[in-house]
């Protein structure tokens, strides 16, 4: 099932590069992706899809040391995070 | 490890760290500042500045023969301690050779600080001599990594990736730094960390989880290695000691319930014992302490511990609900999460119950073979060994004897690659251990597979004249795959067969090591005794039967209350 998330990281190219991977690694594949630099962060919208809960990205994504926040804005079906 | 204003001061002021040096000298002095006595590595093109800032430095060196040793001993000197573990290497090869040691820290959550050299900045992305992408290299296998761009960002990051390393879940964290910025003038920066993020228990979850416990009348602690990461050893024990909760432990959570305590089941899982696996098939309430619901320990995931809620506890809010939802979980530092639960008294019934399972399956020691037989020789080490002596495994039908067979009063003294199940982790983490606790027994039990792994390091051994003993557990196999091979591959035993095995103890002796090989039964009480007893370096060289295998074993995609106790004809 898809899921948009919207994730603000650090401004530096690795910090994109490292959460990318932990969203390949964990399951879920990039369906859209945009991403815009403003002052020392970068803010990244996403759509992922995948059949494994999405809990189980946010919560990795959220403990990477370069990524400020995770939002998911839109949840197809209902699971908690 | 949090470093405050006062003490980043006191650093600036007391030391010669306000003043300019380069930043290879920084980087020694700021180990220093932060009690780093000791680090392991391997010299090369790319890191000579930092080396050469070493020389006559306070940080002793410890020159190991491979990267991969420099990483799995720098392993072995945090996991025995809780100080700091570091290793160097050099460029592209140097740092690629690093790269199993960090993936095992990964895996088993260890503060391990690594640092590599690399080609020079304006060099870097020309494919330049021993130039290897050691940044995008570090992404899959370090909780966080930093290529230094500017010298002057060197002391912040350094101090960062020092935090980050030991502090919330613990793990390896590398700082690929460049030439360039090695030799470049640079002042001391002190890092001011942003407001430390420590999870605050939910008062909601303790309040259920509170009257699961009330309610229960068959609980279980299952015991992780996040005991040992956060030091909860006495936090652990004052729970098990007010409720009489009978306990599992993970391999890595091994010593954490000590072995006086009435009600220690030994480990689950695989290779658990059938007391442990059984209990925890049958319990109503399953409290997970700083676990993660390995495939290891929980065999078929959707049968294991299915008449239970389950309770978790864990730093780490990504681990809750990752492999098995939870009625009440605890997100925070076990030092303050496991106060929180109530004590009340485990139903006698229930205990009478285990008690009763743990007679009927005690382990036996009574082989009627003449043969050496590697669970009594394990054990008898066990009881002949100072009790604060250091085992450090290596991978395989030996480690998991050791797991069965050894006991240990704290998880500093059993050290074994957990989540990774590095071969050749044993000798070198145990020349870690050796250097950080110069005073204790420490030895490496291996296989016949596992030790040439890392062999190389019987050169480090004498050349720092370290005690380290070595038993070889030899069954000229590569044991745990053969086993698999006569279980689920037909008997078919494809490249396990080791009996081209050079002579351990000639090889041993090459590098001044003293040794003997035992074959018999009987020879084991005098050979165990002549190894403890031995003042240097030491390797007892046993030859067990290759047929041997590990017993109980819950094959794949069984339940764990399906072990197997013996191979089918």
């Amino acid at each position: 099932m898809k899921h948009q998330l919207k994730v603000e990281v650090k401004n530096q190219s690795v910090a994109v590069e490292r959460f990318l991977r932990v969203v390949r690694h964990r399951g879920f594949s990039l369906l859209q992706l945009q991403l815009e630099a403003v002052d020392e962060k970068y803010f990244v919208n996403m759509t992922v899809d995948s059949d494994r809960p999405i809990h189980l990205l946010t919560l990795q994504l959220a403990k990477l040391i370069d990524v400020y926040q995770v939002e998911l804005l839109e949840l197809q079906h209902q699971q908690a995070i | 490890m949090f470093l405050d204003c006062k003490f980043l001061v006191s650093i600036f002021l007391s030391t010669g760290l306000g003043l300019r040096m380069t930043g290879a000298e920084l980087l020694i002095e700021l180990l220093a500042k932060h009690g780093v006595k000791d680090v392991f590595g391997y010299p090369g093109g790319a890191i000579m500045p930092i080396y050469d800032a070493l020389y006559g430095a306070p940080v002793k060196h410890y020159l190991t023969r491979h990267e991969q040793a420099a990483g799995f001993s720098a392993i072995g000197y945090t996991r025995s301690t809780g100080k700091l573990g570091v290793c160097f290497a050099t460029s592209g090869p140097g740092a690629t050779n690093l790269v199993t040691a960090i993936a095992d820290a990964m895996m088993d959550s260890i503060p391990l600080l690594a640092i590599t050299g690399q080609v020079p900045t304006a060099a870097i992305g020309s494919d330049a001599f021993q130039e290897v992408d050691v940044l995008g290299v570090s992404l899959a296998i370090t909780k966080h990594s930093y290529l230094v761009e500017r010298a002057e960002d060197l002391a912040e990051i350094l101090q960062e990736a020092i935090h980050v390393a030991t502090s919330g879940r613990p793990g390896p964290v590398l700082v690929d730094i460049p030439k360039d910025i090695q030799l470049a003038q640079v002042n001391f920066k002190p890092w001011l960390a942003a407001e430390d993020y420590q999870p605050t228990v939910d008062l909601n979850e303790v309040a259920k989880a509170n009257v699961l416990l009330q309610k229960a009348k068959m609980p279980v602690a299952y015991v992780g290695g996040g005991v040992h990461a956060a030091d909860a050893q006495d936090k652990l024990m004052a729970f098990l000691n007010e409720t009489s909760m009978p306990a599992v432990s993970t391999l890595k959570a091994l010593g954490s319930v000590v072995p006086e305590y009435e009600y220690d089941l030994g480990m689950l899982g695989m290779h658990g014992g059938q007391a442990a696996n059984f209990a925890v098939q049958e319990c109503d309430l399953l409290i997970c302490i700083g676990a993660r619901f390995d495939d290891r320990v929980t065999g078929n995931l959707s049968k294991f511990a299915s008449n239970a809620k389950i309770i978790h506890l864990d730093i780490d809010a990504a681990e809750v609900g990752k492999r098995k939802p939870v009625e009440a979980s605890l997100i925070a530092d076990l030092h303050d999460s496991l106060p929180l639960l109530t004590h009340p008294e485990t139903d006698s019934a229930w205990l009478q119950h285990v008690k009763e399972m743990m007679v009927k399956h005690a382990w036996r020691y009574d082989y009627p073979g003449e043969k050496v037989f590697a669970p009594y020789l394990l054990n008898k080490l066990s009881r002949t060994m100072p009790s604060n002596g250091v085992v450090c495994c290596d991978v395989g039908q030996h480690q998991m004897w050791v797991a069965q067979h050894m006991k240990f009063n704290s998880p500093r003294n059993h050290l074994s690659s957990g989540g990774a199940g590095t071969m050749g982790f044993g000798l070198p983490a145990a020349i870690g251990v050796q250097v950080a606790r110069p005073d204790d027994f420490v030895i490496t039990v291996s296989g016949d597979g596992s030790i040439m792994m890392n062999i190389q390091e019987l050169a480090t051994i004498r050349r720092n004249n370290l005690p380290v003993k070595i038993l070889v557990i030899d069954n000229q196999r590569l044991g745990m795959v053969r086993q698999w091979q006569q279980m689920f591959f037909e008997e078919r035993y494809s490249e396990t067969i080791l009996s081209d095995n050079p002579d351990f103890v000639a090889l041993a002796a090459v590098f001044g090591i003293k040794g003997q090989t035992i074959t018999k039964a009987s020879e084991v009480d005098d050979a165990v005794q002549a190894l403890v007893d031995s003042k240097g370096p030491y390797i007892l060289h046993a030859c067990i039967d290759e047929q041997e295998n590990v017993w109980p074993l819950v094959p794949p995609g069984a339940a764990n209350d399906q072990m197997v106790t013996k191979v089918k004809k």
